[in-house]
């Protein structure tokens, strides 16, 4: 087509003249290499924290071989290694999902959260909890399913209401996602009031645990959380081009409209899929995605990779504190998150 | 495509959003290869709107556009984005990015997203920035600069995306005099070397006259007149669009009409 035609060149082709921009897929590689590094040191130093405590060398040995000491093995095996891996895909699926929901809305305060998927997430978890003290059936094994049906149902209807909406673009999302969140919330807040016995339960839902991981949990998010993400690292140049504003988007042959909504729907499934076991787990979507944007600039590409990298280290570290501050007790994940990660935070915006 | 034959051709397009009031009635025109048509006109007069029409961001409510001999409609946004390209009027973004980023940006319709970005793309993007005299920029964030090269990085963006057709909304407005004169000597040089069209909103009716090769008045959705900057910018139109009574002089150099207050 010649497309190119009217643009004439007059600089050489020597790799210098190009130095000006910075080689991605490089700092992607070293990134990942780097990440992929850290979460294995941070799990393997965290293995060793524990309301038990098991010397490191035997954790070493008890990695290789597991018949050692039957019950050391089982801490170690069923108990301290599940809980991390969980932390570390969970970490992973937040920030990403947090990243990207930023830059389908051009909103630095979105979070995983905002666009209403776990509070339906939330209703259906506190339905469940409801009911096994109403019926008197055990039906803790079935909170996640609760959990994700509630998930699945406000996800069509913030569907439907942005649908709705005579703007069709991020600010009717947005609103969609705002109002289906308060009416979810209000419902939990009415279950909320009438319970009695359950209310801790509850509670400790919606503030999220990692302590009931196990590897069945671990097998059912882990293909979600890995092929969701991916597909969303593949939407990464057209969210950058989205920064540039709904109609510059276009310009640039972006469909705006069909791609907000790809971002919505899989990044609502991984958040449901990985809630449903955890729960509510704040903080992590909304403040990595942030960190990673200061340590590594804004590119997509490389952006959403680091956020899930940084994401699970994070998590990691912070369930670990959650076990350890007040051991044998435990502290709601999502407590620390905040409490660790907005100071972090500020000393980050202030050293920038 | 010959080279006579008109990129764009406008016809009877009119447009309405949800069947209300008319923003544009039966706009018709058409332009040719290398042509930098202006468009001016009062407030609210759909100057913006008509650039969208032809971008294919609006669908216009009647009649249609022909780009290259075909309807607009047959185009995606797709392949839309190699032929036009577009310096807003809004040139926020979001994420702290650096201007060579957002200049690089304009590649994006040839990017292949399976195979990535070429080193062509890569030359492209800073012969772009050579061309608007941004390259000392590049490091900048583009929340850190100023409205004027912020202007000018976009203006690169919209050069690196290679367009047949150049769609500039007030693209001159945070521009110094130095820039002002650049840009335009920049653009003259696109439309005669490198077959360029540009379409260009103007506030400014002298640089619009100075600049253009024909001008379109527009005044309530409609054109009141298209013509060269001769015939468009006499006192009664001005008076009829504007409701003001301003002195013409001609430029003494350029020969076309320049307004005073």
């Amino acid at each position: 087509m010649g497309l190119n035609c009217y643009m004439k060149f007059s600089i050489n082709k020597s790799p210098k003249e190009i130095a000006g921009y910075t080689n991605w897929q490089k700092k992607l590689i070293l990134m990942i290499l780097g990440g992929s590094l850290g979460i294995l040191g941070v799990s393997l130093i965290c293995l060793n924290f524990g309301v038990v405590s098991i010397h490191p060398k035997e954790i070493f040995s008890l990695i290789w071989n597991s018949s050692l000491d039957k019950t050391n093995s089982l801490i170690v095996w069923q108990l301290r290694a599940p809980r991390i891996i969980m932390a570390t895909l969970t970490g992973i699926a937040l920030a990403t999902v947090g990243g990207a929901f930023q830059g389908i809305l051009r909103n630095p305060l979105a979070d995983p959260y905002i666009l209403g998927v776990s509070a339906g997430a939330a209703l259906g978890a506190c339905i469940g909890i409801a009911l096994q003290y109403a019926t008197g059936y055990y039906l803790a094994s079935y909170l996640p399913l609760f959990a994700f049906l509630g998930a699945m149902l406000s996800l069509y209807l913030v569907y439907l209401s942005s649908k709705i909406s005579y703007s069709v673009n991020s600010t009717g999302l947005l609103l969609a996602g705002v109002a289906i969140n308060f009416l979810f919330s209000a419902l939990i807040t009415v279950l909320l009031a009438l319970s009695k016995r359950e209310l801790h339960s509850m509670i400790f839902w919606l503030m999220g645990d990692l302590s009931t991981a196990d590897w069945k949990k671990i097998s059912l998010i882990t293909l979600p959380v890995i092929i969701g993400c991916l597909l969303l690292f593949f939407s990464s140049l057209d969210l950058n081009a989205l920064s540039l504003g709904e109609e510059e988007a276009l310009h640039l042959g972006v469909n705006t409209g069909k791609l907000r909504m790809r971002i919505f729907f899989i990044g609502s499934i991984i958040i449901a899929t990985v809630v449903s076991f955890t729960g509510l787990i704040g903080f992590v979507g909304l403040i990595i995605p942030h960190i990673a944007r200061l340590l590594i600039g804004p590119d997509h590409r490389v952006m959403l990779p680091a956020s899930a990298l940084l994401g699970a280290i994070f998590l990691i570290l912070c369930d670990t504190l959650a076990r350890m501050v007040i051991s044998p007790s435990e502290i709601p994940i999502g407590a620390i998150t905040a409490l660790v990660g907005a100071p972090m935070f500020i000393y980050l915006l202030r050293r920038k | 495509m010959s080279f006579h034959s008109p990129i764009l051709t406008i016809k009877g397009v009119s447009f309405s959003y949800n069947h209300h009031r008319e923003i544009l009635s039966d706009i018709n025109f058409s332009l040719s290869r290398g042509e930098l048509l202006g468009i001016i006109g009062p407030n609210g007069s759909g100057k913006t709107t008509l650039l969208k029409v032809i971008s294919g961001i609006l669908k216009p409510s009647k009649g249609s556009i022909l780009l290259l001999n075909q309807d607009l409609n047959n185009f995606s946004i797709e392949k839309i984005a190699k032929f036009i390209s577009v310096v807003p009027q809004d040139t926020w973004v979001a994420f702290n990015f650096k201007a060579k980023e957002v200049v690089f940006m304009g590649r994006l319709p040839y990017i292949s997203r399976l195979k990535g970005e070429t080193l062509e793309d890569y030359r492209i993007s800073r012969e772009a920035m050579k061309k608007t005299h941004s390259l000392s920029l590049s490091e900048n964030n583009i929340q850190e600069i100023s409205g004027g090269e912020r202007q000018r990085i976009f203006m690169a963006k919209a050069l690196a995306q290679t367009p047949q057709l150049l769609l500039l909304d007030e693209f001159t407005s945070h521009l110094d005099l130095k820039y002002k004169y650049e840009m335009l000597n920049l653009l003259k040089k696109a439309l005669q070397e490198e077959g360029l069209t540009i379409i260009s909103i103007f506030h400014d009716l002298n640089l619009a006259s100075i600049a253009s090769d024909r001008l379109i008045l527009l005044n309530e959705g409609r054109i009141e007149q298209i013509g060269t900057p001769q015939e468009v910018l006499n006192s009664e139109n001005l008076q009829k669009v504007y409701g003001v009574k301003p002195i013409l002089i001609n430029h003494p150099d350029l020969n076309v009409p320049q307004v005073i207050m």
